[in-house]
């Protein structure tokens, strides 16, 4: 029997479960650990990301996890694609890219915050 | 600007961490440009941790460096202040005179920088990258607390060192030329009279009223820049103001300027303790040397100011010339007794170097009728000191046009100047530029036990394209030679890159009988004798390059072999020994034509240098 990729269920904050791919989930660092060292139960409650900011979280780790390698181009404009959203929408992605600790995400975004600032200044 | 506060409100809740990592995106004018929107967000950006970041991204100094370097600073943003501005002074910095070679490397030390002359000199008995190199310091600039340049010459008088403090003007980013010039400056403002108005009045009545009329008037002028000067003028001045701004070097202050290579934990710590105090009694001295006119008649007044009173020159000047001002100011009439004996000696400074000036140009008998061009000349000199009211030492990065002839930049020999050599970062398809250190003879390196030191030379590897040939050119910068072959900045080899060559190395093994590789060959052009010294020829060679980052040039007629390899010139510097400085204005710039070593006032042979270890 080819035994299933094992499934994880996230919770955001206002209750609504998403079930992932362990493989994508790890993608964070911090729920890495949490199931690494048995703190998780069957569902990770993440009280600080919001159901939307989760779901968009949850595409680009798929894109990231899913994509090949040595496609680059792709990669490079599905990133500048992503971060071509609202101010508050970007913040949000961050905060939520810190919390779950998921590098490549928050440099990323901090890049993009930084792109708007210049622009800006 | 960012006018609209309800769509960034979030920025000011993001945690600084995560600010830190989105400030790694901006430059550092832009952080600055987020300090001026508001005050929380002032608040954001003025955190150490952005600034740190900002530092590292300017990658002067290595973190662990930064990191003890904030300890002598108020805040990472000073620090940043301070290594942007003095960042492009950092590189190899040369000067045609003397032939032998006058190479000042500009590096990090201790909250500075530090500019060191390697010295012509053979290689010791452990080789190129173990043998202690010799190097005297030229000048040093320190970062105060609140991150500004303090500028020190160093230089040596008589057998005794002595530093020489004075300003650093706004470096320019792309800076080619390094001028050391005299530079009059305005007292700041009524504040700094505020303490002296008794003083003042004492002195002069009349200067606090005419300081506003006068500066107005100035404002009005066009300033004489230092450079327009004659050179004559110019070589006196630096004279006379080296001369009396100078600083006895105290045993502490004469130590360390950078700390050395060490693996011991313990000498490191105990470096960075010696360089701390140092930097602390550095900045004192410049610190009081910058105050002069606050001291009352009582305390005793500073030896040797940092910055002169011009009216003190100028009332010198008025004396020995005869002439009288067109300004109509008064004459600073010294009422301290201490005060006397300071403009006493300052005005038979300049009676020694007017009157000297006087006789040979203008003659006393001509002049009240001496020609328009030495009117001119003399004008000039008395309208750059008019326009100050105190003169001093400054460091002047600039960039002007320069040609250069195969990567050596044409100079001026009559400025007191140093020349920047362009960075050769290694890149793919260049990976050979940079700086090279290299010797004659096979095996490479090290020098025979019989026959006397190696000459160690110093070659700047660059590249040009000319006529669709890619050429690697090899600068000779340094000589270590007694009496120089060919002129300093001489190509010794120009090879074709795209031109191999089918001629075979002589060698199979090197010094320590290990198989050579060959990883590829080049034809070109090897220096010889031409027209005397001032022209030299070629001869036909090849360039060898060998597997283990090793150069080889090879003269195909004489079987010459030149080898190279490469240098990290702080790594050396740091397990150096220093050697003493020349007299200050000597020792920035050497302007008189020479041949031999001028830096060296001891015996250089690997004899007595193995004897020193």
């Amino acid at each position: 029997m080819a035994s299933e990729s094992k499934m994880i269920m996230l919770r955001s904050s206002n209750n609504e479960v998403f079930e992932v791919e362990e493989a994508l989930a790890f993608e964070s660092q911090t729920i890495k650990h949490m199931i690494e060292h048995d703190c998780a139960d069957t569902v990770i409650p993440l009280p600080k990301v919001s159901s939307n900011i989760l779901a968009k979280v949850i595409e680009y780790c798929k894109k990231h996890v899913t994509s090949p390698k040595d496609d680059n181009n792709e990669l490079e404009s599905f990133d500048a694609e992503f971060v071509n959203i609202d101010k508050n929408v970007l913040f949000g992605l961050m905060s939520a890219a810190n919390y779950l600790n998921i590098k490549s995400f928050l440099d990323l975004t901090s890049q993009a915050l930084a792109d708007i600032i210049e622009e800006k200044c | 600007m960012m006018g609209e506060s309800c769509g960034w409100s979030f920025l000011l809740a993001l945690p600084d961490d995560i600010f830190a990592i989105v400030a790694q995106s901006l430059s550092p004018r832009d952080v600055c440009n987020l300090c001026l929107c508001c005050r929380s967000l002032s608040a954001l950006a003025t955190n150490d941790k952005v600034w740190f970041t900002q530092c590292e991204m300017l990658r002067v100094v290595p973190v662990r460096d930064l990191v003890e370097w904030r300890k002598g600073v108020l805040s990472y943003r000073v620090l940043c202040k301070f290594l942007e501005s003095v960042k492009s002074l950092i590189g190899i910095w040369v000067h045609q005179n003397p032939e032998l070679g006058n190479v000042v490397y500009v590096m990090p030390g201790f909250i500075s920088i530090v500019g060191c002359r390697i010295i012509p000199q053979e290689l010791g008995p452990l080789g190129i990258k173990e043998g202690p190199i010799l190097w005297a310091p030229v000048f040093e600039i320190l970062g105060d607390i609140d991150g500004s340049s303090l500028f020190f010459l160093h230089g040596r008088d008589k057998d005794d060192d002595y530093l020489y403090p004075g300003s650093v003007k706004a470096v320019d980013k792309a800076c080619n030329m390094l001028l050391l010039e005299v530079v009059p400056k305005e007292q700041i403002s009524g504040e700094k009279f505020a303490d002296d108005k008794e003083l003042l009045a004492r002195i002069d009545p009349l200067r606090s009223l005419n300081l506003k009329s006068q500066r107005v008037f100035g404002q009005n002028k066009q300033k004489v820049q230092f450079n327009r000067l004659a050179f004559g003028d110019r070589r006196k001045l630096l004279e006379t103001v080296t001369s009396q701004v100078r600083l006895k070097v105290p045993d502490l202050a004469s130590g360390l300027l950078f700390p050395r290579m060490s693996s011991d934990y313990k000498n490191f710590q105990q470096d960075f303790m010696h360089l701390r105090e140092r930097r602390y009694l550095l900045m004192q001295m410049h610190k009081l040397r910058n105050n002069c006119s606050k001291y009352n008649g009582n305390s005793q007044p500073p030896a040797d100011p940092t910055q002169l009173e011009i009216s003190e020159m100028k009332k010198a000047l008025e004396i020995s010339t005869g002439l009288r001002t067109s300004l109509g100011e008064d004459d600073c009439l010294t009422q301290s007794t201490k005060r006397k004996n300071i403009a006493g000696y300052f005005k038979d400074g300049l009676k020694q170097i007017l009157g000297k000036s006087t006789l040979t140009i203008y003659g006393r008998e001509r002049l009240r009728s001496s020609t328009s061009r030495s009117d001119s000349k003399h004008a000039q000199l008395q309208e750059f000191l008019y326009s100050g009211d105190t003169i001093g030492l400054a460091l002047n990065a600039s960039n002007g046009k320069l040609s250069s002839y195969r990567a050596w930049p044409n100079m001026h020999d009559s400025r007191f100047a140093l020349y920047k050599l362009p960075m050769q970062e290694p890149k793919p398809s260049q990976e050979y530029g940079g700086l090279w250190g290299g010797t004659f003879g096979w095996p490479p390196g090290m020098p025979s036990e019989d026959k006397p030191g190696k000459a160690l030379y110093f070659l700047f590897l660059s590249y040009e394209e000319s006529q669709d040939q890619r050429l690697l050119i090899a600068t000779k910068i340094l000589e270590g030679t007694h009496y120089v072959l060919h002129p300093n900045g001489s190509a010794m080899f120009i090879v074709n890159l795209d031109e191999p060559s089918s001629e075979t190395f002589p060698w199979d093994s090197d010094g320590d009988s290990e198989p050579l590789n060959i990883t590829c060959a080049y034809t070109g052009e090897g220096i010889a004798n031409g027209y005397g010294f001032r022209y030299p020829g070629s001869k036909p060679g090849s360039l060898f390059v060998i597997q283990g980052g090793l150069l080889a040039f090879i003269w195909k007629e004489s079987r010459t072999v030149l080898t190279m390899q490469r240098l990290n010139l702080q790594e050396l510097l740091k397990k150096g020994e220093r050697v003493p400085a020349l007299p200050p204005t000597a020792n920035f710039a050497y302007l008189t034509k020479s041949y031999s070593n001028v830096f060296a006032g001891f015996s250089s042979t690997s004899n007595g240098l193995a004897l020193q270890r």
